[in-house]
């Protein structure tokens, strides 16, 4: 066994020819079928993205093979017709609120989790991440079944809308804000406290400055699936109050305008800079591993 | 440091700090996350659940306190459901194993590459795809693979067909459109565990003589079967709930629960059977949940 280990690793040959032969393909670091997998995974992932910007930019009337040319009439059109420039403005809106709302109460329940001591902590921390576990769909009827029948006034108006989103939008606060949380070093927190600064002063000079990008990391977060929101608004929106997705999808049932990827590539845009100001706030790598349900 | 003195400074500040919260009464931070939830997410869920049972009357939202099985009974002795139900887990099954088959490469690829700023960028571009809203991305894999898409187009282009391939409003168009869908969080589940997987064990393996495929099948692929369990239970649990995915592909020809409570609902109006298979369809992914965290825990021995 130790002849076949030296054979390998040490190229006995002695010429660099076969010295260097081997080393390059030691240096592959990813087998080659493996590569390929990996770059066809890039492909589907990325290919409708990619489609939809030229589709949104083609002088043709829908883009087919061979292409027609680069023009902007498309996107002049999405400017010119209400129909999806109002929905993205709404959508944008709306996620703002959210954002606000899930952010809000979001980092208060984490930094009450990741504080205190009592028994059920964990318990709690499942209760506030159990809208995840429930299918968007399921979720969004539960509500609607419940504006309708408690008579509360809120089905079909926007603070239901709203509502639906901030259930969904908040697990992520909660999750991001909490590992930013266990990762603080509280000593920083208690030395500004020996050294006689209220709790809520040493809460915003020293603690809240250190977890700063974690609670910006979610609240872009519940923006953006805020934004991109399908399955709990299908049953809270309604006419006056339609979200993008919803108003691309009645799209693509019915007509299948391309203004509707006009709107795309905006909205392409806007997932694209939330991303890289994640990237910026946390260290995105870390997202590996989260377990969404 | 003294290990006394090492003790002292990691035990001391806990009780002190457990004081302070408890004498400035914290509990009002979580109260209003907590009351929200509670009005909105439990009390919602538990009437549903309630409604389910209840007498179905069209037109009728309210719970009537009659409480039957006649809903669940429908359920399953009309084909036209029960039917729907299987072609659910059917297609959810089929998407996660596809899922896997082309997420596990490209995991693997983003978690062996060492260089931060493309490890960085590969992130970002896994996540752009996770986060964009998915009736964009339908409307791209519309335009590819429509009767008159690109990919029929260059196909005829280059005679390989003559008739266009009938590519969506179909199952298989449902099942690329669930794969797109779900890749990306396959991806997020796998990457971690494959990163914690020791580069010495591969180096272990290849020094006594294994080949890479060896070594691939025998130690790399069985140390990231947490990951494996974790994503395929993920990209199952999101496929069995989507609706706009098999509506759009599946061309109203793939019929699955989700499709069938938006009918029952929006255009029946019959709330209660509504009801009725929105329990069917969560209790469904729940027990996938629960089969796969049995199964979990033999095979990852622990590491899940």
């Amino acid at each position: 066994m130790a002849e076949r280990v030296a054979q390998g690793s040490v190229a006995p040959g002695g010429s660099w020819h076969f010295f260097n032969r081997g080393k390059r393909r030691e240096e592959r670091a990813v087998a080659l079928p493996l590569q390929i997998g990996a770059w066809l995974a890039f492909v589907v992932l990325l290919l409708p993205m990619i489609i939809v910007v030229l589709a949104g930019l083609n002088s043709g009337d829908h883009l087919t093979w061979p292409p027609e040319g680069l023009s902007l009439r498309w996107i002049v059109a999405f400017f010119e017709a209400s129909e999806f420039l109002d929905a993205y403005v709404f959508s944008l809106w709306l996620a703002v609120v959210v954002m606000v709302i899930s952010t809000t109460l979001g980092t208060m329940a984490a930094i009450f989790l990741t504080r205190m001591t009592f028994p059920g902590r964990n318990l709690l921390r499942a209760y506030f991440l159990s809208p995840l576990i429930l299918p968007g769909i399921v979720l969004g009827l539960a509500l609607y079944v419940f504006y309708v029948s408690s008579g509360i006034g809120l089905s079909r108006t926007l603070p239901g809308l709203i509502i639906g989103h901030v259930l969904v939008t908040a697990p992520y606060v909660i999750g991001t804000v909490s590992a930013a949380l266990f990762n603080f070093d509280i000593a920083l927190e208690e030395a500004a406290r020996s050294l006689g600064a209220g709790p809520f002063t040493a809460f915003r000079n020293v603690t809240l400055p250190i977890i700063g990008p974690g609670v910006a990391a979610g609240a872009i977060f519940a923006f953006i699936v805020s934004f991109g929101q399908f399955d709990v608004s299908l049953f809270l929106s309604t006419p006056n109050y339609t979200p993008l997705p919803i108003a691309l999808y009645i799209s693509l049932r019915y007509t299948f305008e391309p203004t509707a990827a006009a709107a795309g590539i905006f909205a392409i845009a806007l997932v694209v800079i939330s991303m890289l100001l994640t990237s910026r706030l946390i260290n995105i790598r870390r997202f590996a591993g989260i377990k969404f349900s | 440091m003294s290990l006394a003195a090492a003790q002292a400074e990691r035990t001391l500040p806990l009780p002190d700090l457990r004081r302070i919260f408890a004498d400035t009464k914290f509990y009002w931070l979580v109260l209003p996350a907590f009351t929200f939830f509670l009005i909105f997410f439990v009390i919602p869920t538990v009437s549903l659940f309630l409604i389910s049972f209840d007498k179905s009357v069209a037109g009728v939202v309210d719970i009537q306190w009659d409480f039957t099985l006649k809903n669940y009974i429908r359920f399953f002795n009309r084909p036209l459901y029960y039917e729907a139900a299987i072609r659910s887990i059917g297609l959810a099954a089929i998407v996660s194993v596809c899922a896997l088959a082309l997420g596990y490469p490209l995991a693997y690829f983003i978690a062996k590459t060492r260089h931060p700023g493309r490890n960085t960028f590969y992130m970002i571009l896994v996540l752009c795809a996770m986060q964009l809203d998915m009736v964009i991305r339908l409307f791209g894999l519309m335009v590819l693979m429509g009767d008159n898409g690109i990919i029929n187009g260059i196909l005829k282009d280059v005679g390989a067909v003559r008739e266009p391939l009938p590519l969506m409003y179909n199952f298989f168009g449902a099942v690329v459109g669930l794969v797109q869908f779900t890749l990306p969080f396959m991806v997020l589940s796998l990457i971690g565990i494959i990163r914690s997987i020791h580069p010495s064990l591969e180096e272990a393996a290849r020094s006594l003589g294994a080949n890479r495929w060896t070594t691939f099948w025998r130690i790399t692929f069985p140390l990231s079967m947490p990951g494996i369990l974790a994503g395929t239970l993920l990209v199952f649990a999101i496929s069995i709930s989507s609706y706009v995915v098999p509506a759009l592909m599946g061309g109203w020809k793939v019929i699955v629960m989700p499709l069938h409570i938006y009918q029952q609902i929006a255009e029946m109006g019959k709330w209660q059977f509504g009801a009725t298979i929105a329990v069917v369809l969560f209790v469904t992914s729940m027990i996938a949940v629960y089969v796969y965290q049995r199964f979990a825990a033999r095979t990852a021995g622990g590491r899940a």
